[in-house]
């Protein structure tokens, strides 16, 4: 598969900060990239860095295979020159335009011939549902409609790739749900490459075809979204998808496949673990990787339920340690019940 | 992928980059020859006497009778006008922004009014209600059978209460402005926890607003110390003088060593006020800041007194901004100065005759020239400048950016003896030309231009910017389609706000003006002092027409954002 974006040990310093530190990627035809990290990670600063609006400190930047940023070489295509398209967090529809001219001005300033511009802007009108709302100004639009203007106006051209910064964030809840499956068909229909920078990590592993988590400025883990979800690479992944326990313990015996640990409780679990690990060590522990139940295994105290649909939450403790565990219906616990838990699986880390 | 055509595409950038640090540059240097080099010029001949550096000058300002009553004249006027206008811009603002008092809006352009009317004008105006001759005056003398006035509006209280008048809107300004801004869940939470409605205005409204209300009274204070044409047209006539009225009499002896060591007092005393007020602000802005909501604050019920309350701030309000202008309306068509008023007394001319006079229109020409030139001018440096330092984020504009503003805290005194020493002397002469004038002009309304074009061009979100680069736009093409038309009505308002005080001047023009190159503010001032009392409201006039034009184009171009 070919190519559209390469990243080579981009870096971006902002004073003494290094804001983006070494970071190198692709992303490749059709494919869905994400970038995922908290709020100053260094997520949206790659993003601009490729879009050619910040300039990097060292690295290389190509889109399509053609050299765009290289610190080294001098080279700095400037953003008009890259074929990209990008929309912002805050949409950055121009409020002086209308719906149409807003879609048709990267044509224009393209020279498109006036029947392409014509039949082009009605297409992309069409496909984002924005039909008879082209000669509206977007004061007059909702939220999710500017957005849509934002999005015909970066996939008008038919570039490279798409940037995504954040586009999701300034909706509410429903239309940003209903957003996701049409970003995804969007992409379904053109086959246009996205690069997704979110730090919302339910909307990465719900839309991408890869991820790269981001933390301090570095890529601490790149895969498939299940692949990080059921093997973190280190704790701050293992934290920052998902929901995690995480309980101390103490490594005590390690066989081929799985370590026995002892927890602060005193009980003792074995973990499914490759390779060998001692001492003092950290468990992780997925709510729903946890069976309860009034039979067998760790004795627990039930502290506090929540009902939340499909399944139940219960907050339980397990001597001084606390963990969230997800029940399917049927089983119900009371508040100060004691139960019994068994952890199916589990992750150890160092 | 060939490297050398990508570098080649990276070339026009760099090069562009370079356009726009030669015109820094250039600006830098237009700074230095304009600001700074004349400044350093003031402060340098403050402290040279006979040749030798020495503090001789300022042992002639603080050991002279003459020179230290002018200091403490002025201190004590602008502290007792000061505090005038600060019980009654505070209170007012509580009154239209905190009560149910209806007509809000009215009562608010009403009470603003004088804050657009050139101090000296509104002086010349209080005179003709006031003085031996006045309309009040002779209202009073004819009820109560009195022979004369038990006031005098040629004194230091009449100073005093002059430009109490003319500061007080700055006060009420900045108080309700601060008082919109609360974040109202403050007061709420006091209301929820027992207090009442005064309670809380006073136990939590009054004191997160004291800052507000202070940094207020120090702007009002500035005014005061740096206003000429009051102390000027009200204290010349009883010998009573404050520095800058000094200033200006030790320039027509001449003696400028004197005058350049009282400007530099002048300036360190409305610098220090200024610090001192920017503090405050910054202070402020620590918890009364609020995410943009605007929820309508509680106002407290007046009950029966609505309409009592209602008529007595209308009254006062008619009584300060009103009946000046209608003083001046009136003089200008009255036959004679002191003709009875009816309408056979009224006449047009005055102003035939002043259509007539070579002088006037001199006048009006140099005005003319001297808004359009020095509006044009500090907007187009402005808007770059800004731009540079907003947008290019780069650290020397950011520099352009203060030293522009510097300015701000010059009286305007100050600025034409900096104008004087610096271009009357060395290899360009300018002293006695229209361009020394432009000069100072260029130096006074640049803070106004660089605000303004801040405050526009923060208004435009970046993003917007990049949009159009990444939908394949140059920087200019970029500029041109999407910066400038969300900036235009800014910049169109801001380019007014800088004519409209440039076409009235005074302070500046009255020390640098000479034969043919009169402006209107030297044209009134200089008729009133002649006695021509009714060619000067004719002029006075216009001037208020002009600048009632101006204000109604603003508000429609900024929506009510800026302007009166």
């Amino acid at each position: 598969m070919q190519e559209r974006i390469r990243v080579n040990h981009l870096s971006r310093k902002f004073g003494t900060v290094l804001a983006v530190d070494d970071v190198s990627f692709e992303i490749r035809e059709h494919e869905f990239f994400s970038l995922l990290g908290p709020s100053g990670c260094g997520k949206t600063t790659t993003l601009r860095c490729i879009a050619g609006l910040e300039q990097p400190t060292a690295g290389e930047v190509y889109i399509g295979g053609v050299l765009v940023t290289s610190v080294a070489d001098g080279v700095l295509v400037p953003p008009d020159k890259r074929a990209i398209g990008m929309v912002f967090q805050n949409y950055a529809v121009w409020p002086h335009m209308t719906v149409e001219q807003n879609i048709s001005y990267p044509l224009k300033l393209a020279r498109a011939p006036r029947e392409e511009v014509k039949q082009r802007t009605d297409k992309v009108l069409e496909m984002l549902q924005l039909r008879g709302l082209g000669k509206r100004y977007p004061a007059e639009l909702s939220g999710g409609q500017q957005q849509r203007v934002a999005l015909g106006r970066a996939l008008v051209t038919n570039p490279e790739v798409l940037l995504l910064d954040e586009p999701l964030s300034n909706l509410d809840a429903k239309l940003r749900e209903q957003m996701r499956f049409e970003l995804k068909d969007l992409q379904e229909k053109t086959g246009i490459a996205i690069l997704y920078v979110t730090h919302d990590q339910i909307e990465a592993m719900a839309m991408s075809d890869r991820v790269a988590v981001m933390n301090n400025g570095i890529i601490v883990q790149e895969g498939k979204p299940h692949e990080i979800y059921q093997r973190p690479a280190n704790k701050f992944v293992a934290d920052f998808i998902g929901t995690m326990n995480f309980l101390q313990c103490q490594a005590i015996e390690s066989h081929g496949d799985s370590v026995k640990v002892r927890l602060q409780s005193g009980d003792v679990v074995d973990v499914g673990y490759q390779g060998s690990i001692r001492g003092k060590c950290l468990l992780a522990v997925r709510p729903e990787d946890v069976v309860l139940s009034r039979e067998s295994g760790l004795r627990c105290q039930v502290e506090v339920g929540i009902f939340l649909g499909s399944f139940t939450e219960y907050r339980v403790r397990v001597g001084n340690d606390a963990l969230r565990v997800q029940t399917s219906i049927g089983a119900q616990f009371q508040p100060g019940e004691t139960a019994f838990l068994q952890i199916e699986k589990g992750l150890l880390f160092q | 992928m060939d490297v050398t055509s990508a570098r080649r595409a990276w070339l026009p950038r760099r090069y562009a980059l370079d356009v726009r640090h030669a015109l820094l540059l250039i600006t830098g240097l237009f700074f230095f020859v304009i600001i700074l080099y004349p400044l350093g010029h003031v402060l340098y001949r403050s402290l040279v006497s006979n040749g030798l550096l020495s503090l001789a000058n300022y042992r002639a300002v603080f050991l002279t009778p003459a020179n230290y009553r002018a200091l403490w004249n002025s201190i004590w006027v602008s502290t007792c006008s000061t505090v005038i206008a600060m019980a009654v811009g505070t209170l007012l603002a509580l009154l239209v922004v905190r009560t149910d008092i209806p007509c809000k809006s009215f009562l608010k352009i009403l009470l603003l009014l004088p804050y657009g009317i050139p101090p000296f004008i509104g002086a010349i105006a209080w005179t003709q209600l006031f003085g031996p001759a006045g309309y009040i005056s002779k209202l009073y003398t004819a009820l109560t059978g009195a022979g004369q006035v038990p006031w005098n509006v040629y004194s230091p209280g009449g100073v005093v209460l002059v430009l109490a008048v003319y500061q007080f809107p700055v006060v009420f300004i900045t108080v309700s402005g601060a008082l919109g801004r609360i974040d109202t869940t403050l007061e709420e939470a006091a209301r929820i926890a027992g207090a009442g409605l005064v309670r809380t205005m006073w136990d939590i409204t009054v004191p997160l607003v004291t800052p507000a209300i202070l940094a207020g009274s120090l702007l009002a204070f500035v005014g005061c110390i740096s206003n000429f044409g009051i102390p000027a047209l009200l204290g010349f006539r009883s010998r009573f003088f404050v520095l800058t009225t000094r200033i200006y009499s030790a320039l027509s002896i001449p003696n400028i060593p004197l005058a350049t060591a009282m400007s530099v007092v002048l300036t360190g005393v409305s610098a220090a006020a200024l610090v001192f007020q920017r503090r405050l602000e910054k202070g402020q802005q620590k918890y009364t800041l609020i995410a943009g909501k605007s929820v309508n604050p509680q106002t407290i019920n007046l009950r029966g007194w609505r309409m009592p309350v209602l008529m007595a701030t209308i009254s006062i309000a008619f009584f300060l901004s009103v009946t000046p202008i209608v003083s001046m309306l009136i003089t200008s068509v009255l036959n004679y100065w002191g003709a009875p008023l009816s309408l056979a007394s009224m006449t047009l001319d005055h102003y035939k005759y002043i259509a007539r006079l070579d002088m006037v229109r001199r006048a009006f020409a140099n005005s003319l020239f001297l808004g359009i030139a020095s509006a044009t001018i500090t907007m187009a440096v402005g808007t770059f400048v800004s731009y540079m330092s907003v947008r290019g984020k780069l650290r020397s504009a950011a520099i352009l950016d203060l030293l522009g503003t510097v300015p701000y805290a010059l009286p305007c005194t100050v600025i034409a003896i900096a104008m004087i020493l610096t271009w009357s002397r060395g290899p360009v002469v300018l002293y006695g030309t229209i361009w020394v004038m432009l000069a100072a002009y260029l130096v006074r309304y640049m803070p106004f231009s660089i605000r303004t074009t801040n405050a526009t061009l923060k208004q435009v979100h970046p993003s917007l910017e990049e949009a159009a680069r990444v939908s394949g736009a140059g920087w200019l093409q970029g500029m041109r389609d999407v910066v400038l038309p969300l900036t235009k009505p800014g910049l169109i308002a801001g380019w007014i706000l800088v004519f409209m005080p440039a076409f009235r001047e005074l302070t500046m023009s009255i020390l640098l003006w000479s034969q043919g190159t009169e402006t209107i503010g030297v044209a009134i001032y200089n008729m009133q002092d002649a006695g021509y009392t009714q060619i000067a409201a004719a002029l006075s006039t216009i001037v208020l027409l002009v600048i009632l034009a101006g204000n109604i184009l603003v508000r429609r171009l900024s929506r009510g954002r800026i302007g009166l």
